[in-house]
């Protein structure tokens, strides 16, 4: 019998469809762009096609904007926000507007041209970490910004334009929709009962388990109860913590570990399909610590929203999340 | 320089992206429409009985449904998540017995028909006690996430809970009344008819403008002049106005965009106590053409990038020749 499911945490409806619940080789194979290396703006050696660069990873010390980097971030070349001038306000009868302040940086997360994030050894997938928790703070000490996103396209249908792998850095002058959405559902629950939903929902995860999909000593990957997308999955750290940017070491290895294992569980599951992953964290400054707690949200492209999911936001699942993650975990 | 701009209903905020601005051709998604007749699942299905019949439209239950009416509604509590089986009804309107893909296609009369046939549903669907909110809605082509049958339809989904996007919007437009007492979207309609740019097309009834805040290229919306908070009795002695300006927007589609993939729905106001949304709430119909994909950006922060400013689209479709 199909369901309707309430998001806990925004209180967001979901209507899941156990009658027709698809498995994955029910979704139609994707097709990731052809590989044009000999062009490649992110390909060493091609350092002066870019921006220039405002932070890399480069373990023997080369110059900047040269060949030798792990990592390596430059602003966009087509931003759609831009980091020079003042934010101002305007008012226009019934509607208000801003000067489109911000930061978009490209992260290319390695140098080889053919190598996603799935084949990346230990160390590299660790770089990757830490250059992310290096432009956070970086962007987070910007006085216009309020909220860093991190985000990944990987694949066409996910909106990845370039192959070379890489992920996208956007501070922006205001909390978005979503993260608001978030932050006020979190603060709610815990005015009315003194603990934070997230980490109330940890505990029901391990207690109920059909939904988990991975873990390791610092964070649980799990298919949210009430998702938005087929085989949608979070990546949330055990211990409470609302921001992102304060992970130690530790952490940062095993986020790279447990991350790394969940991209290569849709990789195999879904058969190399498009999707895209972005952090929420608390906003730059948010005081209610207690909260809100971080996590990574990873959604495969799998299916097309259809007109009427645009315009309810009543999302139209067509896998149950305890079906995915058992098709994940035993991948 | 690009602009942030704050939709004044749901207080959603999208980057209107100048710097990047892209030509209108850039967006073209042709449709290629490949069923044949004879193959038309729905040619046959005109001829078998439906739950509601009129002037060659035909209202049928959905064969794959999510939602399902046979039992009565219930919630209830797992842990700290709540859950309810998916109570409703889910409807296709066949919206022509001829096999034609396109509603701009269509003739008028045609049309008429079609949006009498939703006033009605819906009259019938908020019946059921349980009914919270019902939407008539269109996915044509497949980037819309429709199958490629090429034969003209929408679908109605009665649903026993309020949606999110919905929710905002009410609660955008009571927030909007509260203050100012008036309706934030006859004020929206005054300030565009004035303003002039975002305008596409305007008749007797309805002026359809591509929003201030769009959220994608090329979106547009459907605004009746006059203030009504429901679809089903708004429309009445409208139809015809309402049939003529979304023929000539979709057909603008059609001829300006390259017979482009689009959805449309209505949005109007909830089942439940009418009273309450009579002055602060105002149908109208949202209808988008599917040219771009959602990126990671924009599904993890609900903060929209539209690669084109609206007073440029608008400017684009005003100028598309629908009589050539």
């Amino acid at each position: 019998m199909p369901e309707l499911r309430r998001d806990p945490v925004v209180g967001r409806w979901v209507i899941i469809d156990s009658e027709h619940s698809q498995g994955p080789a029910d979704f139609p194979k994707d097709n990731n762009t052809p590989t044009h290396q000999a062009i490649c703006p992110f390909c060493p050696g091609r350092e002066h096609q870019t921006p220039p660069e405002v932070d890399a990873v480069r373990p023997l010390k080369s110059l900047a904007n040269t060949a030798g980097w792990l990592v390596r971030t430059v602003p966009n070349k087509f931003p759609v926000l831009i980091a020079e001038g003042s934010l101002q306000k305007e008012g226009i009868g019934i509607y208000d507007q801003m000067t489109g302040i911000g930061a978009h940086e490209v992260l290319i997360e390695g140098p080889d041209h053919e190598k996603s994030l799935t084949e990346f050894t230990k160390d590299e997938m660790q770089a990757v970490i830490s250059q992310y928790r290096g432009r956070f703070r970086q962007l987070a000490q910007d006085r216009r910004f309020k909220y860093v996103v991190i985000f990944k396209n990987y694949g066409s249908s996910a909106g990845a334009t370039v192959e070379h792998t890489h992920s996208q850095i956007i501070a922006l002058p205001m909390v978005p929709k979503t993260v608001l959405e978030e932050l006020k559902g979190a603060e709610h629950y815990h005015q009315y009962r003194g603990r934070c939903v997230f980490c109330d929902m940890i505990a029901q995860e391990y207690q109920d388990k059909e939904r988990i999909v991975a873990e390791n000593n610092s964070f649980l990957a799990f298919c949210p109860y009430a998702p938005r997308y087929a085989f949608e999955t979070w990546i949330i750290p055990k211990g409470h913590s609302a921001d992102f940017s304060s992970i130690d070491e530790t952490a940062q290895a095993n986020l790279a570990q447990i991350l790394q294992d969940v991209l290569k569980r849709v990789k195999k599951v879904l058969n190399n399909a498009s999707y895209n992953y972005y952090f929420h964290t608390a906003p730059i400054g948010y005081a209610n610590t207690a909260c809100y707690h971080w996590h990574i949200e990873i959604i495969p492209k799998l299916t097309r929203s259809v007109g009427f999911e645009w315009g309810t936001g009543l999302h139209i699942v067509p896998t149950m999340p305890q079906d995915a993650a058992r098709f994940l975990r035993e991948a | 320089m690009s602009q942030l701009r704050k939709d004044p209903i749901v207080s959603r905020w999208t980057i209107i992206a100048t710097e990047r601005a892209r030509r209108p051709a850039a967006f073209v998604d042709p449709q290629s429409v490949i069923t044949e007749q004879k193959h038309c699942p729905y040619c046959k299905d005109i001829a078998s009985p439906g739950i509601y019949e009129s002037h060659g439209v035909k209202v049928m239950n959905s064969t794959s449904p999510i939602l399902d009416n046979s039992k009565p509604f219930e919630r209830h509590g797992h842990g700290l998540y709540d859950v309810s089986h998916s109570f409703g009804s889910h409807e296709i309107v066949l919206e022509t017995p001829e096999h034609i893909a396109n509603m701009a296609d269509l003739s008028k009369e045609q049309m008429v028909a079609v949006f009498k046939t939703y006033g009605l549903r819906m009259q019938e669907h908020r019946k059921n006690p349980f009914i919270e909110y019902i939407i008539a809605y269109k996915n044509y082509g497949v980037a819309a996430g429709s199958r490629n049958i090429g034969h003209a339809r929408s679908q109605i989904m009665a649903v026993p809970v309020l949606p999110m996007r919905v929710k905002d919007k009410i609660d955008g437009a009571e927030k909007f009344f509260d203050y100012h007492e008036r309706c934030l979207f006859c004020d929206m309609v005054s300030q565009e008819l004035k303003n002039k740019e975002r305008v596409i097309v305007e008749n007797d009834h309805f002026v359809v403008i591509a929003p201030f805040a769009s959220r994608f290229p090329f979106e547009t919306w459907i605004l009746p002049k006059n203030h009504h908070c429901d679809f089903a009795e708004g429309i009445k002695g409208h139809e015809n106005s309402l049939a003529a300006i979304m023929k000539d927007i979709l057909l603008r589609f059609k001829l300006g965009l390259n017979d482009p993939a689009y959805n449309y729905m209505i949005q109007t106001s909830p089942v439940k106590n009418p009273s309450a949304f009579k002055d602060n709430y105002h149908w109208h119909i949202e209808v988008m053409p599917r040219l771009t994909r959602v990126a990671g950006f924009e599904r993890g922060t609900g903060f929209y990038i539209c690669p084109i400013p609206p007073e440029m689209t608008a400017a684009f479709l005003r100028e598309v020749d629908i009589h050539a």
